[in-house]
């Protein structure tokens, strides 16, 4: 339903450029809380018009908090989504304020059935007022909460179930979380409903006082491509997406960077 | 209105906990807490960066740090008042393109410090050895003649 999209390259003001020119680009995604309705970036619409799939995707609607999502964030999701033609919008599986403070990201939600009804309520309210699919992204986490009734992969797996969202996995996020908890990544890829995802995330970050942090600033680790290409041999997901957020490099590395992705892959390349 | 009263203060505590000083709640590793709370400082900074390059120039590769230090107990509303209290806690030690930057935000919009800034239609700001001025949404500094 969803479609092929191969590898993508996630559309951010500062890469547009480059991001234009890759001939075989067929899938690009942007920041939803960044597109002002009234003026999204001629770029992107330019992309639109030549058939380049975009997914807005948004930051800031705390799926996990323990309020209900605000309609308006809703809408602005699915005005995105009817202006850019998108097949479908992503979120992620965390909060990102709690009693009218924001934490400036995103932020795990503890794995327990209390915050499985949160988000169950939120999703399918996301769901209502949307035109098109929605697909949740699991998040990196430094630490996770204290008493958890889960396993990371039968939690995701009931929130799927329950709510019929796709799952946006971050092979990144993968890698970091068990790398800082010292397990094996793959293992999760085992627990997860691989026919679920609707696409990937990839990205590098860096390490910081013995922790990996995902911050989408730096190369894509071997050790990530390693896993992209583990999941896809279990499962080859619709499309495999770069993210980079910052010190962007000279085209060509990022050009090596989505050639890299695509043999992972076993996709075309889109350089 | 909550989905969930427990959950929400739960929720709230450890955002305080990361964002305004407060106490990391019980059970939580502390260490781990806190190196995502500086991740998130890290972060703020680089958007302040990119969104007020001038301001981050300022102070070179001190610039995260500095950032974080002011930040650290302040939780944030976004980048563009990140950028704009900092710059306005700061105005007496600016070099002269980070005061630009910010006469020409000033020029554009009004910002009390308490709530979203809102646009100007027209303005004129002080710079130094000039103003900069902002009609329907064009902004340029003029010198002043000496």
């Amino acid at each position: 339903m969803i479609g092929q999209l191969g590898v993508g390259i996630g559309w951010r003001p500062e890469i547009s450029g480059f991001v234009k020119e890759l001939p075989g680009l067929r899938f690009t995604e942007v920041v939803a809380e960044s597109v002002h309705e009234g003026h999204p970036p001629a770029d992107l619409l330019a992309l639109r018009d030549r058939g380049v799939r975009i997914v807005p995707h948004g930051v800031k609607l705390s799926l996990g908090g323990a309020e209900p999502v605000a309609p308006e964030r809703v809408e602005h999701l699915a005005r995105c989504a009817e202006l850019l033609d998108a097949p479908l919008v992503s979120e992620h599986v965390a909060f990102v304020r709690a009693g009218g403070v924001e934490a400036g990201h995103l932020l795990p939600v503890p794995r327990t059935r209390a915050a499985l009804d949160v988000l169950t309520a939120n999703i399918r309210a996301t769901q209502a007022g949307l035109p098109v699919p929605l697909a949740v992204e699991p998040i990196a986490a430094l630490f996770d909460w204290p008493d958890a009734e889960y396993e990371e992969g039968d939690f995701l797996t009931e929130l799927v179930e329950r709510t019929g969202a796709f799952l946006l996995l971050d092979i990144a996020n993968v890698y970091a979380n068990a790398r800082n908890r010292g397990e094996d990544p793959a293992a999760l890829l085992d627990r997860l409903p691989l026919e679920r995802v609707a696409y990937c995330h990839i990205a590098g970050g860096d390490e910081q006082g013995g922790r990996y942090h995902d911050t989408h600033t730096a190369p894509v680790p071997p050790e990530v491509l390693a896993l992209a290409k583990e999941l896809c041999a279990r499962r080859r997901p619709p499309g495999l997406l770069l993210e980079r957020d910052g010190r962007y490099p000279p085209a060509a590395e990022l050009r090596a960077e989505l050639d890299a992705i695509a043999v992972a892959a076993g996709l075309e390349p889109v350089t | 209105m909550s989905l969930d009263p427990a959950l929400a203060a739960a929720q709230e505590a450890l955002v305080r906990a990361m964002t305004a000083g407060g106490e990391v709640p019980p059970g939580f590793d502390g260490d781990a807490v806190r190196a995502a709370a500086r991740g998130i400082l890290r972060k703020r900074a680089g958007e302040v960066a990119r969104a007020w390059p001038m301001l981050a120039a300022s102070y070179g590769p001190a610039w995260a740090d500095t950032f974080a230090g002011w930040a650290a107990e302040r939780p944030t509303n976004g980048s563009m008042r990140d950028a704009w209290d900092f710059a306005r806690a700061h105005r007496e030690s600016l070099p002269r393109a980070a005061l630009i930057e910010l006469a020409l935000t000033e020029a554009r919009h009004a910002y009390d410090g308490e709530s979203a800034p809102r646009p100007r239609r027209a303005a004129v700001r002080r710079v130094p050895g000039g103003v900069a001025v902002q009609l329907r949404g064009r902004t340029r500094v003029m010198a002043r003649r000496s």
